[in-house]
């Protein structure tokens, strides 16, 4: 089992002998084979590997978004198998931030708003709500942009307010698909610095999906995946 | 930011669409309300009607048939039977005007507020035109309306009798809702006829008679058309709240057609209405599979849909009924014989069905895209992009 970090106690997320397929029609196609992973907190995991190695479905199945076939991904202390949907909806609304490619904001919500979306399936008050919103646009220096809508906004500005999205209700682990795929190389550099940032001041555990191998090195460790198989890197990770 | 908020924010995302739908349920609100309208109008004059323990008489063959006037002493003779007049609809054309621009009768001058109790006029404006046989009487609103004062000349040229009445205001009697109506002397217009020989003299058209007490009625009713059932002009008499609903009746199954097609028109509107809504969810498939991602559960989902489909029917629904109610009472200002009372006076329980209605359609538009949407697979959302 790649321990990426060879931390002590208990791993933050815990994927055992984990296996996926999808079905079409009649035919059965695995795209995990026999996953075992551990992550601790404060790791920053890059997952690479040619298109349809897995690596998008293993991080659907570590931030709670699919089931595995087989196996047993405990998350945060969390048995996500086992969990209904609803379980998993409120678990994930507290435990994970999510950060896309495409950036996935609502184009109908000012960059405040989109932001302060979570924080509406929690009990907190407009003003505690506001507290909030605003630190996380701070954390990613947009402050003066949090009244504009995404059109408003250039691709790099868009992803940090999804950055500011995932980190806004706190939580422990922060998913990203491609963060950098559709930016150009600038405001890539600048996203990759900002996770970095929240790795290492904010403690976030990151797991990042990536083709790119100038965002790869910005990780801790780097994970291949090839035909549905973790082949770990040794050399790299550290 | 709440999910009222943002509800509205996905209504006006893209506006045409959402204007056009809110239009297209609006109008076809506006006709239900309309129809109904009409509807609630008709038992509200049935109602009315019940209240006075009046009866009317007129031929088995209908308004085509002859009441002697012979009939009318007879009647008021009869026990039970408090007063009797002639009723006899003119429907003549005044100056330059329409046809039919309000409802005239020949009727008993000696009598008539004796039938009709609960309506006042001034005593010497009464001796006035029971002195006068051109004399005529006309509600207060409709001589406002016409600007007519006492001593007004009226003409109307007959269109069903071939004869032109020469009248003049006398007097002008208070109702408890507006009539619309001019009432004349029977005498008089008898008097042309006979002069002009014309078939239709003598003929009361109908007789009103004011009954004692209510329990009274069929009875009275039953007794006066036993009495004349075997002379040449047979009677049918009934209530005036079952005369009324005569009027409603002569729509019958036209008034289901109508009701009928208004719904199929709903029905279909909701298929519309859901198909748009579909393509808006479509639209919005990886925004969905983001909400559920971050958090937000199934039931929410499907609430910001619901939401969203109900908020654009209702919308459409109350422009609709405000727009429809509008129309009732422009045709009650143009036509009050056939809308005799105005909308204010209706409102009541209906509007609330309507609006019910709109409702309806929201939740029938949008039940199928919002379950869609909360059954989306967030991984299968996502892709779609990603």
């Amino acid at each position: 089992m790649p321990d990426v970090t060879r931390a002590e106690g208990d791993p933050i997320i815990s994927v055992r002998n984990v296996f996926k397929e999808f079905r079409r029609e009649q035919m059965a196609i695995p795209v995990l084979n026999g996953i075992n992973l551990s992550l601790f907190t404060g790791d920053y995991l890059a997952l690479m590997g040619p298109s349809g190695s897995g690596k998008s479905t293993l991080l659907n199945l570590i931030a709670g978004l699919d089931r595995p076939t087989t196996g047993e991904i405990v998350v945060c202390g969390t048995n996500l198998g086992r969990s209904s949907e609803g379980e998993l909806a409120r678990w994930r609304s507290r435990n994970v931030g999510f950060i896309f490619q495409l950036y996935n904001l609502m184009p109908v919500l000012t960059a405040y708003e989109n932001v302060e979306l979570p924080l509406t399936l929690t009990h907190l008050k407009r003003k505690e709500r506001d507290e909030h919103v605003r630190a996380a646009l701070e954390v990613v220096g947009l402050t003066d942009r949090m009244n504009h809508y995404p059109r408003q906004l250039s691709g790099g500005q868009e992803q940090r307010v999804s950055i500011a999205r995932a980190i806004v209700s706190d939580p422990r682990i922060i998913v990203a698909d491609e963060p950098t795929g559709d930016l150009d190389a600038q405001s890539g550099t600048e996203i990759l610095e900002l996770m970095k940032r929240l790795n290492a001041e904010f403690d976030k555990t990151i797991i990042m999906v990536t083709h790119d191998p100038r965002a790869a090195d910005e990780a801790k460790s780097i994970l291949h995946l090839e035909k549905g198989q973790l082949v770990e890197n040794p050399a790299r990770n550290r | 930011m709440d999910t009222l908020k943002y509800i509205l924010r996905n209504v006006s995302r893209n506006k045409l669409r959402s204007v056009l739908t809110i239009l297209s349920i609006g109008f076809s609100l506006a006709l239900m309300t309309v129809l109904i309208g009409y509807t609630a109008m008709q038992s509200v004059w049935k109602e009315e009607a019940s209240q006075h323990h009046r009866i009317v008489v007129m031929n088995t063959q209908g308004f085509s048939g002859e009441v002697p006037i012979s009939y009318v002493d007879r009647i008021r003779g009869m026990g039970g039977v408090n007063s009797a007049v002639p009723y006899s609809w003119f429907g003549g054309t005044y100056k330059d005007e329409e046809q039919m621009p309000f409802a005239q009768f020949g009727t008993d001058p000696q009598h008539v507020f004796e039938v009709w109790s609960e309506f006042r006029i001034a005593p010497a404006e009464l001796d006035a035109w029971q002195d006068n046989r051109r004399g005529c009487v006309a509600d207060r609103r409709l001589a406002n309306r016409k600007g007519w004062k006492l001593g007004e000349q009226i003409p109307l040229k007959g269109t069903f009798f071939p004869v032109t009445l020469d009248l003049e205001l006398v007097g002008v009697f208070d109702s408890p809702k507006d009539t619309d109506s001019l009432w004349f002397d029977w005498q008089y217009l008898d008097e042309i006829l006979r002069a002009s020989s014309a078939p239709t003299a003598g003929n009361a058209g109908t007789i009103f008679a004011k009954v004692a007490a209510p329990a009274l009625m069929p009875k009275i009713c039953q007794e006066i058309d036993d009495r004349f059932g075997s002379s040449d002009n047979p009677t049918r008499t009934q209530t005036e709240a079952a005369f009324a609903q005569m009027f409603t009746d002569m729509l019958g199954n036209i008034q289901d057609y109508i009701r009928n097609i208004g719904m199929a028109v709903v029905f279909s509107l909701s298929l519309v209405a859901g198909n748009t809504m579909a393509m808006s969810v479509r639209e919005r498939t990886t925004e969905i599979a983001v909400l559920k991602a971050i958090g937000f559960p199934r039931t929410r989902v499907v609430g910001l849909i619901l939401g969203e489909s109900c908020g654009i029917a209702l919308v459409g629904g109350c422009l609709g009924v405000v727009a429809g109610c509008a129309s009732l009472e422009l045709l009650h200002q143009l036509s009050r014989q056939f809308f005799p009372i105005s909308v204010l006076e209706l409102a009541g329980p209906w509007l609330l069905l309507l609006l019910a209605i709109s409702a309806g359609i929201g939740v029938l538009s949008g039940m199928v895209p919002a379950f869609r949407a909360g059954q989306l697979s967030i991984v299968d959302g996502l892709r779609r992009v990603i």
